[in-house]
C-alpha cells in the first residue's frame, strides 16, 4: 500500500521554492526509506534535514540531488520538474545547479587545493586560467589563502573541509547539498566550517540544505526538519 | 578466484615451456637411432655399416637409414619399435610412409626401399607421429659410404634441439612475467578491495604484519589452489601443445610429461612467487590504503635512472663484439639480453613519470590533469601496469627484425639449378650408380638420362685453389645456374663468371693438398659466363675437351634433370640406385630452410599471442584497480554530476599513455638488440620491414583495449555512487 505522504509543517503557500519535493517514495527490498515526504527549501534558505541513523535523511539528500531515482513522488527545481530526467540531464544539472559537500571532503588526492576547487569548473568547460583564478579566489574566501598548492593531505581535517565547501561554490550552484559536513571533525572546527558553508552559501544566496544526527549543529541552522522512519516528523520539527 | 585463475595459467604455462626440452629430449632418444653415433669403436667392435641420408616425396621429408650387418644380424641389439634387422633387399617403413607406399606407383616411391616392404615400424622409433622413416636392409658391399659402428645409435644423454631449448628459455621469461605481473594485479586488486576489513583489523588491535599474515594465507589458499588447478589442466595444454608442428611434425602427448621431481616444485614454486608478489603489493596497500597515490608529494625517479639502459645495452654489445671476435660462448650475450630486459624496469618509471610532467605542464582539460598527476605520483604502479606489454613487444618486435634477416639468409650456393637432383659420390660409386639409374630410368620408360660430371681441382701459383666441374658446354647449360653467354657456340674452353688467365692455372683430379697439377694447353680460351642468382658459388667449369691429359678427376657429382611430372620418379631411380648416398637438390635444400623458419614464425606467433593476452589481461585488471583503489573519490564526483565519459577519458589516459610510450620504446630497443644478435650470425646490415611495426601496434591496442575497462568499472561505481565498498 501507498504510504501516506507527510508535509513539511513549517512550509506555507508562498513563493515559487528553489527546491521542493512531494510525495517521495524510495524502497530498499521491503523496506521504505522514504515513506511518502513532501519538502521545500527557498533560494537563499539553509535548511538541516536530522533524525537518527537509518531514519531516511541520507536517502532524502541523495533522493532531492537526483543521485537516487525515486520510486514515486516529484520534483522540481525552480518549478521544473528534474526527476523524470535520465541519468545524463541529472548529471549535467547535479554539475552546474548543485553543489555538494560529503563528511570526508571526497576531495582527489593527487590534486591539489586549487585545482580540486577548479576541477567543476574545467569539467563545465572552463578554461585552465580562469578556472584556476575563481578557485584561489575562493580559497582566499574561505581563508585558505596561501595553502592553494596544497595536497588534501597536506591540509587539516577543517582546511579540507572548507576547501570542499569552495569547491561546492566555485561554480555558483543553486542548492548545496551536505551530508554530515562536520561528522569528522571536532566540535569547534565543525563549528567554523558550518560558519564558513553557511556564510559562503549566504554571499551566493545558494540554499543549503545539510543532513546530520547531530543536534548542536542542526541548531545553528535557521531551519530544521525532523525525519523518522522514511516521514518528516512533525513532532521534532522546528523552526 | 582472478589469483586463483591467474596462478592456474601461469603454473600450466610454465610447466608446458620447462617441459620443452624435456619432450625434445623425449623425440630425440627415440629417433637416435637414425642418426649417427661416431666415436662409437669405444663401445665394442663393428656390428653393423649404417648410413643415413635424406630423401623427399613430394616436398615431404623421409629419413633414411640404411644398414648392413657386418657379422650375424640376430646379435645386432635392435631400437625400441624396430621389430626386425632388415636383410638385404628387404625395408622396414614407418606408419605414414608405408600409406604413401601404398597410395604411389611403385616407380614414385617403393622402388627406392629395395624389394619388399617387410614391416613397420612402431611409434617408439619415431620422432613424431607423422615422420616419414626407411629402413632399409644392404648388402655391407653395397654401402659405399657405410659406418661401421657397434649397433645401432643410442640417444640417451644426449642433447637435442638446442635452437627449441633456447626458444623454451625466452619463452619462460617471456610468459612468466606477464603472468606474475597479472596474478600481482589480481591480488592487489583484491587487497585494495578489503581496504575497510583491514582497517578494521588494525582497529581491532592487529599489526600491519598480522594483517598481512591474514591476508597473506588467503592469497596462498587461492594461489595453492590454483597452482593444483594449472598442474591438473596441464595435460589439457599438452594435449594443444603436442598439435604444434615442430622440426617436420607434431608431438606424442607424453613428450610433454615432466618427472615429478621437476614439477612439484614448480608447482610450489609459482604460487610462492605469487605469495611473494602479493604480499609486496599489500604492504603497499598497507602503507597507503587508499591505493597507491600518495596525497602527499613524491619525489619523482632521479634521472640517474636512465643510464641503465645505456649501461646495459653496452654490455650488451660488448659482450656481442667479445662473442663475434672470439667466438665466445652465447651466455655473457644472453646475460647481456637479460639487463637490456631488466633495465626496463628501471627506466621505464622515469619514463612514466616524465610524461606526467609533460601533462602537468601542457593540461588543458582536466583528464589530462588527473592522468598527468597520478603518472607523477606514482610512476612505478602505472608503468607496472604495462610492464607486461612492454615485455611482449620487446621480445616481438626483436623475434620480427630477426625472422626476415634470417629468411634473407636463406639460399644455396648450389651451382644447379633448382630442378636438378645430383649426388655426390667417388669416380667408381658414381659411374656404377650412373649405369643403374640410367637403367632405371629405361625402365620407367623415362627420356631422362643421368650423368657424371667430374670434379677437378684448379690452382692458381702456389696456394690458390677452385674447384671445377668437367662438362661440356651444351650440358653445363642444361643442368647449371649459369647463363653460358654464348660460349656454346665458339670453341671449347674454361667457362667461368669471374676472370681466370688458363696459362697460369693448372688442374688436378682431386682435392688433396699438394698433388701435383698438370697446366692447361697453350691457347685454352677462357670464357666469360654469367651466374644467374646473387647467392650462387662462383664455379668454372672445365670443358672436357681442354681437360689435360693425365688428370683423372677421383670425385663425381651425378645428375639428372628433372621436370616438375617427373621428378619424383626420376628419384626413385637415383634413389634407389644410391646406396645410401642423400640425394641433393637446390629445391629441397630451400624447403627445408624455409620449414626451419616456419618452425620459428609459429612459436614466435604463439608466444606473441600468448604474452599479449597475458599482459593485457594484467593491464586490464590493473586499469580496473585503479578505479577500484580510489571509488570513493570518484563516487563523490560521479554523484557531483562529472560524465562517466570524462573520468573515463581520465583512466585511460593515464593507463595507456605510459604503456603507449613504453611500448614504442620497447620496440626501438627490440630492434636494436635483434640487429645486434644478427651481427652474431652474419655480418651486414638486417632487413627491416614494416612488420617489426607489428608488436607495437599490437602493444598499444592491448594497452587501449585494457585501459577501457576503466569504463565498465566507473559504470559500476556510477550505479551506487556513495555507496562504500
Amino acid at each position: 500500500m501507498r504510504p501516506q505522504t507527510t508535509e513539511d509543517p513549517l512550509r506555507t503557500a508562498g513563493a515559487r521554492p528553489a527546491l521542493c519535493g512531494r510525495g517521495l517514495t524510495k524502497r530498499y527490498g521491503e523496506q521504505y526509506a522514504l515513506a511518502g515526504v513532501d519538502i521545500e527549501i527557498e533560494a537563499g534558505e539553509a535548511l538541516a534535514i536530522v533524525g537518527p541513523s537509518g531514519s531516511g535523511k541520507t536517502t532524502l539528500l541523495h533522493v532531492l540531488a537526483g543521485i537516487l531515482r525515486a520510486d514515486s513522488g516529484e520534483i522540481e527545481l525552480a518549478g521544473q520538474r528534474i526527476d523524470r530526467l535520465n541519468e545524463t540531464r541529472r548529471a549535467e544539472l547535479r554539475r552546474t545547479e548543485f553543489g555538494f559537500v560529503f563528511q570526508s571532503g571526497m576531495l582527489v588526492a593527487e590534486l591539489s587545493a586549487e585545482e580540486n576547487v577548479a576541477l567543476p569548473l574545467l569539467l563545465g568547460g572552463q578554461a585552465r586560467r580562469s578556472a584556476l583564478a575563481t578557485a584561489r579566489e575562493w580559497l582566499g574566501k574561505l581563508g585558505l589563502a596561501g595553502k592553494e598548492s596544497r595536497r588534501p593531505g597536506e591540509l587539516s581535517g577543517g582546511e579540507a573541509q572548507r576547501a570542499a565547501i569552495a569547491r561546492s561554490l566555485a561554480h555558483q550552484p543553486k542548492v548545496i547539498f551536505a551530508d554530515e559536513p562536520t561528522g569528522a571533525l571536532d566540535t569547534r572546527t565543525g563549528r567554523d566550517t558550518m560558519d564558513a558553508l553557511l556564510g559562503a552559501a549566504a554571499e551566493t544566496g545558494a540554499a543549503v540544505v545539510i543532513v546530520t544526527h547531530d543536534r548542536e549543529l542542526a541548531d545553528s541552522v535557521p531551519r530544521r526538519v525532523a525525519i523518522r522512519d522514511g516521514r518528516i516528523d512533525t513532532g521534532v520539527s522546528a523552526a | 578466484m582472478l589469483t586463483g585463475a591467474g596462478v592456474a595459467v601461469a603454473t600450466a604455462l610454465v610447466l608446458l615451456l620447462i617441459g620443452l626440452p624435456f619432450a625434445t629430449q623425449e623425440r630425440g632418444d627415440r629417433a637416435s637411432w637414425q642418426e649417427p653415433s661416431y666415436g662409437s669403436g669405444e663401445d665394442g667392435p663393428a656390428t653393423i655399416s649404417v648410413s643415413w641420408s635424406r630423401d623427399y616425396t613430394d616436398g615431404e621429408q623421409i629419413t633414411r637409414v640404411d644398414v648392413a650387418a657386418l657379422g650375424d644380424p640376430g646379435s645386432v641389439r635392435l631400437p625400441e619399435g624396430v621389430p626386425a634387422f632388415p636383410a638385404p633387399g628387404e625395408a622396414l617403413v614407418s606408419p605414414e610412409l608405408a600409406r604413401l607406399v601404398d597410395r604411389l606407383p611403385g616407380s614414385q616411391l617403393a622402388d627406392r626401399f629395395g624389394d619388399r616392404i617387410v614391416g613397420t615400424l612402431g611409434e617408439d622409433a619415431l620422432e613424431y607421429p607423422e615422420q616419414l622413416v626407411a629402413l632399409v636392409g644392404q648388402r655391407a658391399d653395397q654401402l659405399p659410404i657405410g659406418y661401421p659402428q657397434h649397433g645401432f645409435t643410442s640417444g640417451l644423454g644426449t642433447e637435442h634441439d638446442l635452437q627449441l631449448r633456447f626458444l623454451a628459455g625466452v619463452g619462460v621469461v617471456v610468459l612468466l612475467v606477464p603472468s606474475l605481473v597479472l596474478v600481482a594485479s589480481a591480488a592487489r586488486l583484491t587487497a585494495a578491495r578489503r581496504e575497510r576489513r583491514l582497517a578494521a583489523l588494525r582497529l581491532a588491535g592487529a599489526t600491519p604484519r598480522q594483517v598481512i599474515s591474514m591476508v597473506a594465507a588467503e592469497t596462498a589458499i587461492a594461489a595453492a589452489g590454483g597452482a593444483l588447478l594449472g598442474f591438473a589442466a596441464s595435460p589439457l595444454l599438452h594435449a594443444a601443445a603436442s598439435h604444434v608442428p615442430w622440426g617436420g611434425g607434431t608431438w606424442q602427448p607424453t613428450d610433454f610429461q615432466l618427472p615429478l621431481a621437476v614439477s612439484l616444485p614448480i608447482v610450489v614454486a609459482v604460487p610462492a612467487l605469487v605469495l611473494l608478489a602479493a604480499v609486496l603489493g599489500l604492504r603497499r596497500v598497507m602503507w597507503t590504503p587508499l591505493g597507491a597515490t600518495a596525497a602527499h608529494r613524491r619525489k619523482p625517479p632521479h634521472w640517474a635512472r636512465l643510464l641503465a639502459l645505456p649501461a646495459a645495452g653496452g654490455f650488451f654489445f660488448a659482450m656481442v663484439s667479445a662473442s663475434a671476435d672470439s667466438g665466445g660462448g652465447v651466455l655473457p650475450v644472453l646475460a647481456g639480453l637479460g639487463l637490456v630486459i631488466a633495465s626496463a624496469m628501471v627506466v621505464g618509471p622515469w619514463v612514466t613519470s616524465a610524461i606526467g610532467g609533460v601533462f602537468l605542464r601542457i593540461w588543458r582539460r582536466p583528464a589530462m590533469l588527473l592522468a598527468g598527476r597520478r603518472l607523477r605520483d606514482d610512476p612505478k604502479g602505472a608503468y607496472r601496469a604495462s610492464a607486461g606489454v612492454v615485455l611482449a613487444v620487446f621480445t616481438g618486435s626483436m623475434a620480427l627484425t630477426l625472422m626476415p634477416s634470417l629468411e634473407s639468409m636463406a639460399g644455396s650456393s648450389s651451382p644447379f639449378r633448382d630442378s636438378v637432383l645430383y649426388l655426390e659420390a667417388d669416380r667408381a660409386t658414381a659411374t656404377d650408380v650412373v649405369r643403374q639409374t640410367n637403367d632405371e630410368l629405361a625402365r620407367y620408360g623415362q627420356d631422362e638420362r643421368a650423368l657424371a660430371l667430374g670434379q677437378v681441382t684448379l690452382r692458381n701459383g702456389s696456394d690458390a685453389i677452385q674447384p671445377a666441374i668437367v662438362a661440356d658446354c651444351a650440358t653445363a647449360s642444361v643442368l647449371l645456374r649459369f647463363d653460358m653467354n654464348g660460349a656454346c657456340s665458339a670453341t671449347p674452353g674454361i667457362y667461368s663468371d669471374y676472370p681466370l688467365d688458363p696459362e697460369q692455372l693448372t688442374v688436378t683430379g682431386s682435392w688433396e693438398a699438394g698433388t701435383a697439377g698438370e697446366p692447361f694447353a697453350p691457347g685454352t680460351p677462357m670464357r666469360p659466363i654469367l651466374s644467374n642468382g646473387a647467392e650462387i658459388s662462383s664455379t668454372p667449369i672445365v670443358d672436357p675437351a681442354v681437360l689435360p691429359e693425365g688428370v683423372e678427376f677421383q670425385h663425381a657429382l651425378v645428375a639428372v634433370p628433372t621436370t616438375e611430372e617427373n621428378r619424383e620418379v626420376v628419384r626413385t631411380a637415383l634413389a634407389g640406385s644410391a646406396h645410401g648416398i642423400e640425394i641433393q637438390s637446390r629445391e629441397t635444400r630451400l624447403d627445408r630452410q624455409q620449414g626451419q623458419l616456419a618452425d620459428l614464425r609459429r612459436v614466435t606467433v604463439i608466444g606473441l599471442v600468448a604474452a599479449s593476452l597475458l599482459a593485457g589481461c594484467s593491464a586490464a585488471i590493473a586499469t580496473a584497480g585503479s578505479v577500484m583503489d580510489r571509488r570513493r573519490t570518484f563516487g563523490a564526483l560521479l554523484a557531483a554530476g562529472t560524465p562517466v565519459r570524462v573520468l573515463a577519458r581520465a583512466i585511460r589516459t593515464e593507463a595507456a599513455m605510459p604503456a603507449l610510450v613504453a611500448t614504442v620504446g620497447a620496440g626501438a630497443v627490440g630492434v636494436i638488440v635483434a640487429m645486434g644478435l644478427y651481427s652474431l650470425i652474419q655480418p651486414g646490415a638486417v632487413v627491416l620491414t614494416p612488420w617489426i611495426l607489428a608488436p607495437v601496434a599490437l602493444g598499444a591496442l592491448v594497452a587501449l583495449l585494457a585501459a577501457s575497462v576503466c569504463r565498465p568499472a566507473l559504470n559500476r561505481v556510477r550505479s551506487e555512487p556513495l555507496a562504500d565498498e
